[in-house]
């Protein structure tokens, strides 16, 4: 129970310093739109951290998932005019609905063959947003507003505000699933199947159901964006987004809640970080190449994630100084 | 006496090699019953065949629960099976590597949990309060397996001897009637194949289930099981107690002369 504090603790601290941007004065806007970027990335990352990470399944196709979402939100707000809440449950429950269909269908397919089937799937999705232009203004994208939630419509800061505590909450809620029993069952189908199987888990239904939470958090991400930046359009979403999302998991963490966040900062960040730097900054491509760099260093010293930096230094300095403990597998 | 399981006329090919052939047995409540035979001789397959990892080509499989009902195994969901309270362990262990040994145990108890994806999302009271009910329940199991000191640590930092009684412990979570046990011993040293046969004994006493297992060790099995069915090539070559076995001379033949190997 300690332990739960502790880690709620942990997260409203995360989220205390994503809104250090707009509680501190003087920071540009800039760093808003930065970090609006981290964090509906690190939403859809959550997913498919529940996806890949905790239930060994892999797609390509979420980008489009949340593309789906935020061209449905920015249809229903702008041309319907629902109010936003409506059209958030809508929006949601369309990846959610496609994505157990898909899952129904992927759940009989296995490592390639899944990455292959849920890609394709992703491209045509993305197809139609391109041809249906009366719902998604075509090539030029559809745009939407700032959201007005209980009569308060809000500004950039209160959109970024808002999906700050909504990754908050949403990292709360997936520490509870992954300590307890479905947390469980999605681990052990990871592992062994055959354990998980003979202790009575249903892997099709719990396949179905990681599917279903990665849509689920692909759509809110994508209502996340399209609130925030006003805009959609089809180039986005392409399977090289749903790489992206697959990648930061991996670096931040795969398994663990925090993994996505760390990820997606790191992602958004690192490069950002590199184009202030003198001389590095300066040439087109190199800012990039040495991130890539980096990260392929960090993997090698730490393929668990760089979430697991700070326990692995502090465990080198206990080592050093002769009072090592025996740490976490 | 009642029986807990019935295997009738079981059939199974893989390509060319027939690897049980016509194969009949059953156990009674209570009663540890032991399978052997040298190795490829079937049994593995036999198990996979009962817990419908494997659909078998011929033959019925029925199990009757503590209830007194009888169910037909053949074609339901293996991940069906453990909800009758029938349950298996696997001869090469298969451990939840990345979860503590506790959660592995815990495991165990997964048909038993109410909550769905929403009330474990929202850490509703009630379901926690069951997952900390059950927790206390896989301590015991633990404690029962003198686990329980290393409840906490990950399962996939212990030694081969402490994976075999976590999945020992594992099969306890759920009233079995049936425990499936494939070479608990494979691996352990003389003094911990003692403990564990002890441990076995104590598990059909205390909690009243029937045992059928497979094991090389003919000490475990001899000193064990009640009644012995010995197999060679999927075939059935003779089936009684210990002393019978022993004595019988196509066993003997098929299976002893080999056995100081094993
Ligand atoms: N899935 C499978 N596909 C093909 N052949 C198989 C399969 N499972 C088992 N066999 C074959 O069936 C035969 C019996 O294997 P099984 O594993 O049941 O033997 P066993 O009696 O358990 O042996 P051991 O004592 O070595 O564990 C072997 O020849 C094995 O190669
Ligand atoms: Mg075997």
């Amino acid at each position: 129970m300690r332990l739960i504090r502790n880690k709620y603790l942990q997260y409203l601290l995360v989220g205390v310093a994503f809104l250090l941007p707009v509680l501190l004065r003087g920071v540009p806007t800039a760093t808003v739109t930065l970090a609006a970027s981290m964090v509906y990335t690190a939403i859809a990352g959550l997913g498919i951290n529940v996806l890949l990470g905790y239930s060994g399944q892999i797609s390509l196709g979420h980008a489009a998932f949340m593309g789906l979402s935020a061209y449905l939100s920015a249809y229903l707000t702008k041309q319907l005019e629902l109010p936003f809440i409506l059209s958030v449950l809508i929006a949601v429950a369309a990846p959610l609905l496609i994505g157990l269909i898909l899952g129904a269908i992927a759940v009989r397919l296995e490592g390639f063959y899944l990455a292959i089937a849920t890609l394709g799937f992703g491209e045509i999705l993305r197809q139609l947003f391109i041809e249906m232009d009366w719902f998604t203004g075509g090539f030029s994208g559809a745009s939407a507003t700032y959201p007005t939630i209980f009569g308060q419509t809000l500004t950039k800061n209160g959109m970024y505000t808002f999906m700050v505590c909504l990754l908050v909450v949403l990292m709360m809620l997936v520490h509870n699933l992954v300590h307890s029993s479905t947390g469980r069952a999605m681990i052990a189908m990871k592992s062994s199947r055959s354990a998980a199987m003979a202790m009575g888990v249903n892997v099709f239904q719990y396949k179905l159901i990681s599917f279903a939470i990665s849509s689920v958090f692909a759509g809110l991400a994508g209502v996340c964006y399209v609130h925030f930046f006003r805009h959609v359009d089809p180039t986005v979403w392409t399977a090289g987004l749903s790489l992206n999302l697959i990648a930061l998991v991996v670096i931040g963490g795969a398994a663990t809640v925090g993994g996505a966040v760390v990820g997606a900062v790191v992602m958004h960040g690192l490069p950002e970080l590199m184009k202030e730097m003198p001389i590095i900054g300066e040439i087109p491509g190199l800012p990039l190449l040495i991130v890539g760099i980096l990260m392929i260093i960090i993997l090698i010293f730490y393929p668990r994630g760089l979430i697991f930096v700070p326990r692995g230094i502090i465990d080198s300095i206990k080592k050093r100084f002769g009072n090592a403990k025996k740490g976490e597998v | 006496m009642s029986q807990v399981l019935s295997v009738k006329n079981l059939s199974i090919s893989f390509g060319g090699l027939r690897a049980v052939d016509d194969l009949s047995f059953s156990i009674d409540r209570h009663e540890i019953y032991g399978l052997i035979g040298p190795n490829g001789a079937g049994k593995t397959t036999v198990f996979n065949c009962i817990t419908q990892f494997y659909k078998p080509d011929t033959g019925e499989i029925r199990f009757t629960d503590q209830k007194g009902r009888e169910h037909l195994l053949n074609g339901m969901p293996p991940h069906k099976i453990i909800g009758l309270g029938l349950v298996r362990t696997f001869q090469n262990t298969e451990i939840i590597r990345e979860l503590p040994i506790i959660d592995n145990v815990l495991l165990g108890a997964h048909t038993e949990f109410k909550a769905g994806v929403l009330a474990n999302m929202f850490a509703m009271p009630w379901a926690r309060k069951q997952e900390r009910e059950l927790r206390k329940k896989a301590m015991e199991a633990l404690k029962y397996c003198g686990l329980d000191q290393i409840a906490n640590e990950y399962a996939g930092a212990q030694p081969y001897g402490v994976l075999k009684l976590i999945e020992l412990a594992r099969t306890l979570m759920c009233e079995p009637s049936l425990i499936i046990l494939d070479e608990p011993a494979g691996g352990l040293n003389d003094a911990e194949t003692e403990r564990l046969t002890e441990l076995i004994r104590g598990i059909a006493r205390d909690h009243h289930c029937a045992i059928l297992l497979v094991e090389h060790d003919m000490k475990l099995v001899m000193g064990l099981c009640h009644r012995i069915c010995a197999i060679s090539f999927g075939k059935k070559l003779a089936e009684g107690t210990a002393a019978e076995i022993q004595e019988n001379a196509l066993v003997q033949d098929a299976y002893l002369g080999k056995e100081d190997e094993a």
